[in-house]
């Protein structure tokens, strides 16, 4: 880093704008938003107007009056009405939103943790000569590019409790509360256990093999190994992935969407589901984008603890 | 990702490391099971899909029909879907890489005074972290107010968008990583930064800004919550086809498996592509895999 050219602003400008186009001009209307609130009407307005024939000549009824045909003019009109912190407030009394909380909550602390301490066992166990082990790996990949939504269709297939292939299990995956939100961590688990997996790997197999010779020669057994060598010269990829699956965890909406609608009633319905619902579905727009800043302002105090150590990674 | 890491853990020979082996092998065929249910179920009259028992391995479980797939690939809706995905992905990706190219170059060669690079840097790459739902509803207000709603354009410029920080941050630690004596010579000889940027760097770093691209491609190919807010009809991509479909015919397994198939097969393609990038390109650069 060490041109000082003026030519470095012509490089950056065109990335630079239309982040500011795209995304913060957005963010910014979207606070706007969230003071407002949006009511579209649908006006409906009738107009009696003279029929004419083809030739353009009027037509006349029996009793000599020009016969009538009825218009419709459908209108819809957006009002705003400005309502200060109203939306915000609302948050907080709000009933679904403390739901959707817990369920993203819940959501975040099982799948991350899950995904994590599985991708790292795995990474252990693959870590070794493996006959195969190339191809192994290229299948593990497949479930992290599989598109979110199909992967939540598919598993509606495999989880369906009448005929799926573990409906013989008898659990009941989507119709219970607590199974459902279960599942949606499964899907979850089954598509990002593999990333963590990987990238462990990746990391597991630049850890010099010195340190590896070293402990084995101070007599450190497989349980003792990991602990001593492995999780802290992996210390740093660690908190990368952790932060990684934070950041993703909590843009849950593909999954839950397309496995249980959210459902049974709102038992699935994420943080992001439920501002989509409102704002989308039910069109309350001004609500919907205070919830929004709600996920944002969470969003943010994470990148801003988290601000050092991204720095470090990225800087 | 090299094999040069041998027997890393001191286990024991012979019995052990063969349970270790079937272990592996058992894990990854449980990753793989989805995939092969979706083939299985694709693959069979519908008849079949709930009175087929066990694994339901065809041609032993069931006699296997193509039925499904000629009815889904022929079908118009199908084929807009995918005509209009394969549209907006590769555009996205095209303009993510136009835009974020440049700026990655920016942000490795050059040093900016006011904003240090790594402030600029962990500024995209914040915006990768953004959740989507918060700019849903002001895109969809301004999509609606440019009379752009269900069109492939408004989701060409929503993808772009979100793929761009991702080019950036993954592409800045490419030129980083390039030697930076080429770039410096064409300037010594008198050449300009461009010529350096273009005629030097760029073929450099070539492998990896075309894995960028294909990487974004995927991500655009799965964008599934902007699809469904800014199409209703003509620019319905492939997950939206997918959600539609559900709706309106209640839940039909054979449809849904090679609906769900032909949906991940070109980002699953990819991955393996680009699979030597797939662990650099996913977490930003941060670790080489």
């Amino acid at each position: 880093m060490r041109w000082t050219s003026r030519a470095r602003f012509l490089f950056l400008a065109p990335a630079v704008v239309w982040v500011l186009a795209f995304t913060v001009f957005p963010l910014g209307y979207s606070l706007y938003i969230a003071f407002l609130k949006i009511e579209n009407k649908t006006e409906i307005t009738r107009e009696r107007v003279p029929m004419f024939d083809k030739e353009g000549n009027p037509v006349m009824l029996a009793n000599g009056k020009q016969r009538m045909r009825t218009i419709i003019h459908k209108e819809t009109k957006s009002t705003t009405t400005f309502e200060g912190l109203k939306n915000f407030r609302r948050i907080f009394k709000d009933p679904q939103v403390g739901t959707s909380v817990r369920i993203t909550l819940t959501f975040i602390l099982s799948s991350v943790s899950i995904e994590l301490v599985l991708g790292f066992l795995l990474a252990v166990l693959f870590n070794r000569h493996l006959a195969g082990r190339a191809a192994m790996r290229a299948i593990m990949i497949l479930p992290i590019f599989a598109t979110p939504l199909a992967a939540g269709y598919l598993f509606f297939t495999i989880l369906y409790e009448e005929g799926g292939p573990l409906g013989f299990l008898g659990f009941p995956f989507l119709s219970n509360p607590d199974w459902a939100l279960a599942s949606v961590i499964f899907v979850d688990v089954w598509q990002w256990t593999p990333f963590c997996f990987l990238v462990f790997l990746a990391a597991l197999q630049s850890v010099p093999d010195e340190l590896y010779e070293a402990a084995v020669v101070d007599g450190a057994g497989g349980w003792q190994l990991i602990r001593m060598v492995l999780l802290p010269a992996l210390q740093n990829t660690i908190v990368i992935v952790l932060l990684l699956r934070l950041a993703e965890a909590l843009k849950l909406f593909d999954i839950p969407f397309a496995l249980t609608g959210g459902g049974p009633g709102i038992a699935t319905q994420s943080y992001s589901f439920l501002a989509f619902r409102t704002g989308i579905r039910f069109f309350d727009l001004g609500y919907a984008s205070a919830l929004c800043y709600g996920l944002l302002i969470t969003v943010m105090i994470i990148i801003m603890l988290t601000f050092r150590r991204l720095r470090e990674s990225y800087g | 990702m090299a094999d040069r890491a041998g027997a890393r853990l001191p286990g024991q020979r012979g019995f052990g490391e063969s349970l270790l082996w079937l272990a592996a092998v058992c894990v990854t065929l449980l990753f793989f099971f989805p995939f092969y249910w979706a083939m299985s179920q694709g693959l069979r009259n519908p008849i079949d899909t709930f009175t087929v028992s066990g694994l339901g391995v065809p041609w032993l479980s069931f006699e296997p029909t193509i039925d499904n797939w000629v009815t889904q690939l022929s079908s118009p809706e199908s084929r807009r879907a995918l005509a209009n995905s394969t549209v907006v992905s590769v555009s996205a990706a095209v303009l993510a890489l136009a835009l974020g190219t440049p700026a990655a170059y920016a942000l490795a060669r050059f040093r900016f005074r006011r904003i240090p690079n790594k402030d600029i840097t962990i500024w995209f790459l914040s915006q990768r972290v953004l959740p989507p739902v918060a700019t849903v509803i002001p895109f969809y207000l301004v999509m609606r107010a440019l009379g752009l709603l269900d069109t492939q354009l408004a989701l060409i410029l929503v993808n772009a968008t979100f793929v761009l920080p991702f080019a950036v941050v993954i592409l800045r630690q490419t030129f980083l990583d390039l030697p930076l004596e080429l770039e410096e010579a064409v300037l010594v000889d008198g050449g300009t930064y461009r010529t350096a940027f273009a005629r030097v760097a760029l073929p450099l770093a070539a492998p990896s800004i075309a894995a960028t691209a294909l990487i974004s491609f995927a991500f655009s190919w799965n964008e599934f919550l902007f699809a469904i807010t800014l199409s209703s009809r003509d620019s319905l991509t492939i997950p939206v086809h997918i959600a539609g479909s559900v709706d309106t015919r209640g839940v039909q397994f054979w449809f849904m498996a090679v609906r769900a198939l032909i949906a991940m097969v070109p980002p699953v393609l990819i991955a393996l592509l680009a699979q030597r990038y797939i662990v650099r390109g996913l977490t930003l650069g941060a670790v080489k895999g």
